[in-house]
């Protein structure tokens, strides 16, 4: 059984002390001020909610400490993003990019500073899904992006290794596994799931979409990716059409299977590889 | 332990003892002393404490610094090392001379303090670099024979060259053959000429033409790749380029790294604290700030407007320009700030040898392609 992980404002950080924790944070000198030595241990990682704060209070700090910029506004955030190239040194660095216009270029400087992405936001219009296919092929075929672009990258590596992973899980949106603490303290869903009526319980909530809302027929029954999406892109809105996302995954999972076959013919008698 | 490094170009003198006429520096008589040496040492101290980073390189430039006495280096090696040490702070030492000035007293302190390298500059053909009331070829024949006297002393020497319109004629094979075969220089690099400090006609007829340097500059990586790469020659940028496409790595040169404000500063004779040399001597307005001051360099670094428009340029460019779309950003991100300065008097846009650089990537992208086909197919 998996521990859960605490997404806690650093505000609260002593009473989740001894449990595993995504602390976040407006300004990184909070994150300073506030997080012991004895804290380090249980953090996944840092998230920092604004790209205005001061981040040398974080140069020489929890050193190896993974880093998420959470941007807000595609636009405004994009050029700051120069800003945090020099925590590398210390962190590994994600960035968080909500799906709306202006993403894909987040996602290129982003990787251009060799930052891992998330992208963020389940419920895509037809300009985003088409952004969204543009990233999907810089991701699988320039050579020189060199991080990975979740959801993109675990749910290719989920194909090409038959890998039962859902989208849940890879956006760390997967209620048995993560939970958001509200900066007042009260336990939520994470992610889009926050504040939302739900049913079932946390623990149980990917089993009860399976047989509840992604079991009721429509557009999710026999769907081909049901296994690894259960019903994702349909939150929160369930009449949401899903071909385009569709059209993205069969995309990623083409291309795993693309490279499973490369591979293979690679190691056969007589294919190059050697033992 | 924290992977943090910085980078200081140390000018201790802007003397000079050539007169070459590119040179984008105006020159001065003014020279650091040793006593200046320990409390500029001692700032740079502090200040690499507080941003936490233990791992300095000293590249050491002019001027000319071999118009300075070895002695005066070795007292200031003694200096830095003993303030190294009380902080716990590695520093490694790089010395970039034009050997004028060369002799055999230098070794030792080239050895001990250098790593037995010296970095140097030569043209071919040499139009441009001479003695003060002297011409280019006498400049070149004494340059090589210093050259030699350092080589034979065991000092390896690499060099700078920057090309010129009669290098573009000539050809790469050419240009390759009198580093490589002529001098035996194994390891030398291509620099994009620029016109900075006061003006001349020399200067006027930058930059070169984009299309003949990108394709001298293409024809130099195919020479480097079939005579030189695999016997252990390093010519850059190709090399480095090369590194990045093969396994990923991004050792590139400052004018193709993501913010060369957050990686090194520049300290003249005087402590005036500006982005790099290229800056230091000619554009005072342009200054940080001055180390000898009563600042720190923390602060100086963090109040300058100069230094907050040079760290602001990636973020402005990506906005303004087209390179957010480019394929290659990630190893250039608008190229250098002095060049797009001195070419087109604006900070903020990008480096206007854009096009030399996009074939250079591209190209470099391509051969490492078809050599990596050629390795699987022997």
């Amino acid at each position: 059984m998996h521990a859960i992980t605490y997404n806690i404002p650093v505000s609260l950080i002593a009473g989740f002390r001894g449990r595993k924790m995504i602390v976040r944070a407006d300004d990184p000198t909070e994150i300073v001020e506030n997080v012991t030595d004895e804290d380090l241990a249980g953090i996944s990682f840092v998230k920092l909610l604004s790209l205005n704060g001061k981040i040398d209070s974080l140069m020489g700090w929890g050193t190896a400490i993974p880093v998420e910029l959470v941007v807000s506004d595609t636009c405004r955030d994009l050029p700051l993003l120069y800003r945090y190239a020099p925590l590398l040194a210390d962190h590994p660095v994600r960035v968080a990019v909500p799906l709306a216009p202006g993403f894909g270029k987040v996602v290129r400087l982003a990787i251009s500073l060799n930052f891992a992405v998330k992208l963020e936001g389940g419920q895509p219009d037809a300009p985003l899904l088409d952004e969204m296919q543009r990233i999907a092929s810089f991701y699988l075929h320039q050579a020189t992006v060199s991080e990975p672009i979740e959801f993109f990258h675990s749910l290719f590596l989920a194909f090409y290794h038959r890998e039962p992973i859902t989208l849940w899980t890879i956006q760390e949106e997967d209620p048995s596994l993560v939970r958001y603490i509200t900066d007042t303290g009260e336990e939520t869903m994470p992610g889009r799931l926050a504040g939302m009526e739900v049913p079932g319980d946390f623990s149980t909530f990917l089993q009860d979409i399976r047989k509840g809302p992604a079991g009721e027929g429509g557009e999710c029954a026999g769907c081909e990716f049901l296994g690894h999406c259960r019903g994702y892109f349909k939150w929160p809105l369930r009449a949401y059409r899903c071909d385009g996302v569709k059209a993205l995954l069969r995309t990623l999972r083409s291309a795993a299977e693309e490279l499973r076959t490369d591979i293979a013919s690679f190691h056969a008698p007589g294919g190059g590889g050697r033992e | 332990m924290s992977g943090s490094h910085f980078s200081i170009i140390l000018l201790p003198t802007l003397g000079c003892n050539a007169d070459c006429e590119y040179c984008f520096e105006n020159k001065t008589d003014h020279h650091l002393t040793l006593d200046h040496l320990a409390v500029l040492i001692e700032k740079v101290m502090d200040f690499l404490e507080r941003k936490h980073i233990h791992r300095l390189s000293l590249y050491w430039q002019g001027g000319e610094v071999m118009t300075l006495p070895p002695e005066w280096f070795e007292q200031a090696h003694i200096i830095i090392c003993q303030s190294a040490e009380a902080r716990k702070i590695a520093v490694v030492h790089y010395i970039q001379s034009n050997l004028i000035g060369y002799s055999g007293k230098w070794n030792r302190i080239l050895l001990e303090m250098f790593g037995n390298s010296v970095g140097s500059s030569m043209d071919f053909p040499n139009l441009h670099r001479k003695l003060k009331g002297g011409v280019p070829a006498d400049y070149e024949t004494l340059w090589i024979e210093k050259v030699r006297e350092a080589r034979a002393a065991g000092i390896k020497v690499s060099v700078i060259a920057i090309p010129n319109d009669k290098t573009l004629q000539m050809g790469a094979e050419r240009f390759y053959s009198y580093f490589v075969d002529e001098l035996g220089i194994t390891e030398f690099q291509v620099n994009t000429p620029f016109p900075g400090g006061s003006s001349n006609q020399v200067k006027d007829g930058y930059p070169l033409d984009a299309e003949r340097l990108g394709r001298f500059l293409l024809d130099l990586a195919r020479v480097w790749l079939d005579r030189g790469f695999d016997r252990g020659v390093q010519v850059g940028p190709f090399d480095r380029l090369m590194e990045y496409f093969v396994h990923g790595r991004k050792n590139l040169l400052c004018i193709w790294q993501d913010n060369c404000a957050n990686d090194f500063v520049c300290i003249d004779p005087q402590g005036y604290v500006s982005q790099c040399d290229c800056w230091a001597a000619s554009y005072p307005g342009f200054r940080f700030g001055n180390i000898f001051g009563g600042d720190s360099l923390f602060d100086i670094l963090g109040n300058s407007e100069a230094r907050r428009q040079l760290a602001e340029r990636p973020g402005v460019l990506i906005q303004r320009e087209d390179c957010i779309e480019c394929r290659y950003l990630g190893i250039c991100h608008g190229g250098c700030p002095i060049r797009a300065y001195t070419m087109q008097g604006d900070l903020h846009r990008k480096d206007p040898y854009c096009p030399v650089y996009l074939a250079l990537f591209e190209g470099v992208e391509l051969l490492r392609s078809t050599r990596a086909g050629k390795l699987r197919n022997t």
